[in-house]
């Protein structure tokens, strides 16, 4: 034990209490983490900074607003339906259309108006938030993800995680639903955790529930192969996540829309740990990295980007990046 | 080293230094014993008086507890509510009374008296109140016959004893004769017994010269919320003191008044309800030795609970241990790693076992989450709002304990009664809780988090209890300041917990 506690120190593996301490605390002022808590205000500064999102469709605070309900569900290609203030994927209902008079939800299963009426309720009662304390039910355009994840996914939406530091990529991972997950991305829920380059967007390597894997156990589809497309806008959009937010150590999630492409799904000032497990990599090098870096170099997001290209292709992933150059090539 | 590292750690060890000083100049300089080891018994004394009002003058008088150079009775207070109070001592026979009084007393009152004391026993010499020992023969006061018949008794008495110790235990030993003659019948006062013999023992010895007296009080056995009262016989012959305790000698009993006179005389006070409440509490002998203004050091007199009332005192020994139990949910989470219900819930629930001792509280924790969760899976479906269901999950909570209580009381368990005050409302959101983790993830994850915070609960009850702990956190209270010390330095603590050791070892194999 005490070996691995030594081994994992040495390759830069952090926790939650150093990235609490460290990193957390530190560098996101409580004031500017309200800002990202809460999913409604996000996408508001992100359109302001001309950054696309999902549509907001419409929120529900009151129970005046529910009479709005008909109307704002009222939609062919369904909707999500979020906590504004929700942690974890707690809470996310998402409908895909309408079926015999209800809905049809993402895992396929019918429900009624009632039924999302009493969602909304418990909501809008704080049943999510972070605190408890009560909390505002937003509804989405439902993102109608790229094909290319097809073959990889189980019913729901994949989405890129990217961890930055002051601005700059650090970290990336493709978070996969599975039918354990039930249709959400979110790892400690069963998803699948691909490990992505940051210079090029192709699969390291992959993990479900803390251990690797090779093939998304749903669909058996090969994990190693994966290319993220559009990977530059991609990265360009975490980097300018940092400039609407203003948190020196954010987790940005994007999603890729079938029509609009790269799409900023909502931010995330504690983002988690399982990154490191999907790149087989210890994620404190790279910060240190960009810590040094950050200064001098990183005054706008594209400088910001092409600095986490040069910091981050080490002897290993230099490899990959190969690979995946003469994937794309053929 | 960044700056709030460098200021948590300065702030930490000065906390520290603080605390282990006090700490160690009351145990070096002092004298004060660190283990609970060598102690003797506390006993908390407490006369609880109810009465109804009658809205006309009250009064009453109630023997209280007399300290003496040979007994020590400390901490005195008195619990008067709109009751005027006036104390008096009989100088002949040194007994104390309270004397509470209220001119238009209505409804329901309550009196109070409390006082801690160490207690006498068998072997301690009797309080030199005891009267002279050579004092005058005091004749026998009753008719005609009854004396004559005093005089035969005591005579026959007299000759066949050789020394006036062994005519008093003589006397004694004819008097309680449970064959009992006819001539003790006659003498007998009209009292109660055993205390009309104790009396006729008294008048006895007294008319022999012997200086005796009846003592009333308590024997101090075990903690009771209803003592009896106990009558025994003290006196001085041949310079020897000797006690006689009809029907068997106590380790340690507690002396309150001497005399034939009822504990209590009230007027004008109906339905009341007398009790003598007794709690023994292990402490250092040394502290009971310095007594409130034996030592008034800077370190003594500040950082103990010595100059508290009772009352406040016993709340400060729960008290003071809870942040133990706390620095241990730290240490769980921060360096271990376990997964709890709620931050603080595993404490608040250790400190609910408090009264049901661990294994039952264990069971009934068991029992009800199991129930409550039943219920709150059931509810989930008429689609109530939050705050509603919350509300109905505690009512059913209470049922249940109610139930349980009721059932295991008729299959003879006492585990039904010592719930009294199980926290239902912590119940509550740790079913809500709980639901919502079985929701969202698994029941798998929703029970492992549950095992996980009734570990961390049971750990944090056995800290808390434990009576080595108990004893250092109650007597030496300057420990909290290194409590909170450890609990900064724990707060920068960054390295890995032994979960994530585990959960990225893939990561070292590599």
């Amino acid at each position: 034990m005490l070996k691995t506690f030594l081994e994992l120190k040495r390759r830069g593996v952090i926790g939650i209490n150093e990235r609490n301490v460290r990193y957390v605390n530190a560098n996101n002022p409580r004031r500017l983490v309200r800002l990202v808590d809460d999913k409604v205000e996000t996408k508001r500064l992100a359109q302001q900074a001309g950054i696309p999102t999902p549509d907001l469709i419409g929120s529900i605070a009151n129970a005046r607003d529910m009479r709005e309900l008909d109307t704002l569900t009222y939609r062919e290609d369904g909707f999500v339906i979020k906590p504004a203030q929700g942690a974890q994927g707690n809470g996310i209902m998402v409908v895909t259309g309408q079926l015999k008079g209800g809905f049809r939800l993402a895992n396929g299963r019918r429900i009624t108006k009632d039924e999302i009426k009493f969602h909304i309720n418990n909501v809008l009662s704080g049943m999510y938030s972070l605190g408890g304390q009560p909390d505002v039910a937003m509804l989405e355009y439902r993102v109608k993800f790229d094909p290319v994840f097809e073959t990889v996914s189980f019913k729901g939406v994949p989405d890129i995680r990217i961890v930055t530091f002051k601005g700059i990529p650090v970290m990336a991972m493709l978070r996969l639903p599975t039918a354990e997950s039930d249709g959400k991305a979110n790892l400690h829920k069963g998803g699948v955790g691909v490990g992505l380059d940051i210079a090029t967007g192709a699969a390291r390597s992959a993990m479900q529930h803390d251990s690797s894997i090779d093939a998304h156990p749903d669909t058996a589809a090969p994990l190693r192969d994966i290319q993220v497309p559009d990977w530059d806008d991609i990265l360009l959009m975490a980097a300018r996540a940092y400039d609407v937010a203003g948190l020196g150590y954010l987790g940005v999630d994007i999603v890729l829309d079938e029509q609009r492409g790269p799409l900023l799904l909502e931010l995330n000032a504690r983002p988690g740990l399982s990154i490191q497990i999907a790149n087989q990599l210890g994620v404190k090098d790279r910060l240190n990295a960009a810590t040094h870096a950050a200064d001098e170099k990183a005054r706008d997001a594209p400088a910001r980007v092409a600095l986490a290209k040069s910091l981050y292709t080490d002897a290993d992933s230099a490899d990959i990046a190969d690979e995946a150059a003469v994937k794309q090539a053929s | 080293m960044t700056n709030s590292m460098r200021q948590a750690s300065i702030l930490a060890f000065l906390l520290i230094a603080l605390g282990m000083g006090v700490f160690v100049t009351k145990a070096v300089r002092h004298g004060f014993p660190l283990t609970p080891g060598v102690t003797t018994t506390v006993w908390d004394f407490e006369i609880y008086l109810e009465f109804a009002g009658q809205n006309r003058a009250t009064r009453l008088e109630v023997f209280i507890p007399t300290s003496d150079a040979e007994r020590n009775v400390s901490g005195e207070q008195f619990y008067n509510g709109p009751f005027g109070l006036s104390l008096t001592r009989d100088d002949d026979t040194r007994n104390r009374r309270a004397i509470w009084t209220y001119r238009y007393p209505e409804g329901r009152k309550v009196l109070r008296y409390t006082a801690q004391t160490i207690g006498e026993t068998p072997d301690d010499p009797i309080p030199s109140s005891l009267g002279r020992a050579d004092r005058d023969a005091r004749p026998f006061e009753g008719d005609m016959v009854r004396q004559q018949a005093f005089i035969v008794w005591t005579s026959t008495l007299r000759r066949r004893s050789a020394d006036p110790l062994s005519q008093a235990a003589l006397t004694i030993q004819e008097i309680f004769n449970p064959e009992g003659s006819d001539e003790i019948e006659v003498l007998l006062p009209d009292l109660p017994r055993p205390l009309a013999q104790l009396e006729l023992a008294r008048i006895t010895l007294e008319s022999q010269g012997v200086a005796a007296r009846v003592v009333n009080g308590v024997f101090l056995s075990e903690g009771r919320r209803r003592a009896d009262l106990r009558s025994w016989l003290e006196y001085r012959a041949g310079g020897e003191d000797v006690r006689y305790f009809p029907g068997g000698e106590p380790a340690r009993f507690f002396t309150l008044w001497y005399g034939t006179d009822d504990f209590v005389d009230s007027r004008g006070a109906s339905e009341l309800d007398v009790q003598i409440a007794l709690q023994g509490n292990r402490s250092s002998a040394e502290q009971v030795a310095l007594g409130p203004n034996g030592d008034d050091s800077f370190a003594v007199r500040y950082f103990g609970f010595d100059g508290l009332p009772l009352t406040t005192q016993l709340v400060y020994k729960v008290l003071v241990t809870i942040p133990v139990g706390i620095v241990l949910l730290v240490f769980l989470r921060q360096f271990i790693g376990i997964q709890t219900l709620g931050t603080f819930m595993p404490v608040l629930i250790g400190i609910a076992f408090r009264e049901t001792a661990l294994l039952n509280g264990l069971l009934l924790f068991t029992i009800l989450i199991a129930i409550g969760l039943a219920a709150r899976m059931y509810l989930e479906r008429l689609q109530l709002l939050l705050v509603p269901r919350l509300a109905v999950v505690l009512i059913f909570i209470v049922i249940a304990m109610a139930g349980i209580t009721i059932l295991m009381t008729g299959a003879n368990q006492a585990i039904g009664l010592s719930i009294s005050l199980f926290p239902m409302v912590i119940l509550t959101m740790t079913i809500e809780r709980m639901s919502i983790v079985w929701e969202e993830y698994s029941a798998g994850e929703a029970v492992r988090q549950a095992v996980g915070s009734l570990m961390v609960a049971s750990l944090a009850y056995l800290a808390m209890t434990h009576p080595q702990v108990e004893y250092l956190m109650y007597n030496f209270p300057e420990l909290l300041f290194v409590l909170m010390g450890i609990c900064l330095l724990m707060g920068r603590y960054t390295g890995l917990r032994l979960t994530e050791i585990w959960r990225f070892r893939e990561l070292a194999r590599r």
